[in-house]
């Protein structure tokens, strides 16, 4: 065995075996894993849309009705998005609107920021980010109550030029190290709310009472 | 503390004296909680990856034994993320995102190499735990410097390692304070980095001269 195992033409043998043995480990762990993770990406989805979407107001199905939208200016999409429409007998009570910050402190920011029919905000959930560990990653809602100061917010509370962080003589605070990102928030928010209204004014007709 | 343990945790520590695995050791350390959540991640990876560097002994030859254990240690590290994804979801959010970047820490070769190749599977798992808790413990000092310095504060949002009751320990010492942001930035992984290495040096010739 020894012997074997000594002769050089065995080193290939060997590396090849391992990268198999390994890819079967990758392959099995893989399999076992990949329904789970995506149950809990779904599940966690739908945890975050009946944040920003209350249930009270709903009686359709939000995944099946979503519609996909890409809107690389008016909303900063890098790809088509799903626009979420809760609906109640029919008419839309409440919107969940995708938006992408580009302009955050490293890479876009995602979030989806849930919008009533009369324009107030009913929460904003923050989908993916990739801000510094410690400053701008307070955004988060599991890391600082940041977020909490935009429910019932709308266009004209504060009205539409005040939608700016402090330090830029707006409504909102600010990140205390970090203006960046807060900054790059607030003008998503804004972004969504300003497509809220063309959205409803544009699809007026299609969702009349 | 015997000679095994010290060597490990003080006088050859990974991250002082030997300068392993700085990239995660520089840029997760902003905080406490966070240098805590990436040294207990270590600590578990580096005991793994030892164990199983160290069962593949008889069949890892000189030539192509650094293959062998990226293949190893990718794939085991790579396994790990995904169970603990699927079935330690909780974890997973805390710890999840230091995972891949621990692949690429040279401590986990470094060991692999040094030790965990040439001996037994437990004194490679005692090896493995003790240089990870080493390395560890300077993260976390270090992730206390800058978070002090930085933000005034200790221990923010440690419910999300501790759970609830981690909001009972999140402390903020310094009341009003404008924060200091180049601590919590790169640069300030590097100050920190050499205060400590100083202050080991200067342990170490004070040793040699009483000597």
């Amino acid at each position: 065995m020894k012997a074997i195992l000594n002769n050089k033409w065995m080193l290939p043998v060997i590396l090849a075996l391992m990268t198999l043995l390994t890819s079967a480990l990758l392959m099995f762990s893989h399999e076992m894993t990949v329904d789970k993770i995506a149950a809990i990406k779904s599940e966690n989805k739908l945890a975050s849309l009946k944040k920003l979407l209350p249930a009270n107001l709903i009686d359709n199905d939000l995944i099946a009705d979503a519609i996909d939208i890409e809107e690389p200016v008016l909303l900063g999409h890098r790809h088509s998005e799903k626009l979420y429409l809760g609906k109640k007998n029919g008419q839309i009570t409440v919107m969940g609107i995708p938006v992408t910050a580009q302009n955050g402190y490293s890479g876009d920011i995602d979030l989806l920021v849930g919008v009533l029919s009369n324009g107030q905000i009913t929460a904003v959930e923050i989908i993916n980010h990739k801000e510094t560990p410690g400053l701008g990653d307070l955004i988060e809602s599991r890391k600082s109550d940041w977020l909490l100061q935009f429910p019932n917010k709308s266009l004209n509370e504060p009205t539409t030029n005040q939608w700016l962080v402090k330090k830029d003589r707006g409504h909102f605070d600010q990140i205390t190290a970090a203006t960046i990102t807060p900054r790059a928030v607030v003008g998503a928010i804004k972004k969504a709310l300003l497509y809220h209204q063309t959205w409803l004014s544009a699809n007026a007709e299609a969702f009349k009472p | 503390m015997s000679e095994f343990i010290r060597t490990r945790l003080l006088d050859n520590n990974a991250a002082l004296v030997q300068m392993l695995g700085l990239c995660p050791l520089l840029a997760v350390s902003n905080t406490a909680i966070n240098a805590l959540g990436m040294g207990i991640a270590t600590i578990s990876v580096v005991v793994v990856t030892n164990f199983l560097v160290s069962l593949i002994r008889p069949i890892t030859k000189k030539e192509i034994r650094i293959p062998l254990f990226v293949l190893l240690i990718a794939s085991v590290v790579t396994a790990l993320e995904m169970m603990m994804n699927a079935y330690f979801h909780e974890l997973y959010l805390v710890l999840g995102i230091f995972i891949p970047l621990i692949v690429t820490n040279c401590l986990i070769m470094a060991r692999a190499e040094a030790y965990a190749s040439k001996n037994a599977w437990w004194l490679s798992i005692k090896d493995g735990f003790f240089v990870g808790l080493g390395f560890a413990l300077v993260m976390f000092a270090i992730g206390l410097m800058r978070e002090l310095i930085g933000q005034g504060t200790l221990f923010t949002q440690a419910h999300l390692l501790f759970g609830e009751w981690g909001h009972h320990i999140e402390l903020t010492l310094l009341k009003n304070y404008s924060g200091f942001l180049i601590a919590v930035l790169p640069p300030g992984a590097f100050f920190a980095l050499a205060i400590l290495v100083a202050i080991k040096n200067k342990r170490d010739i004070k040793k040699s001269q009483d000597r």
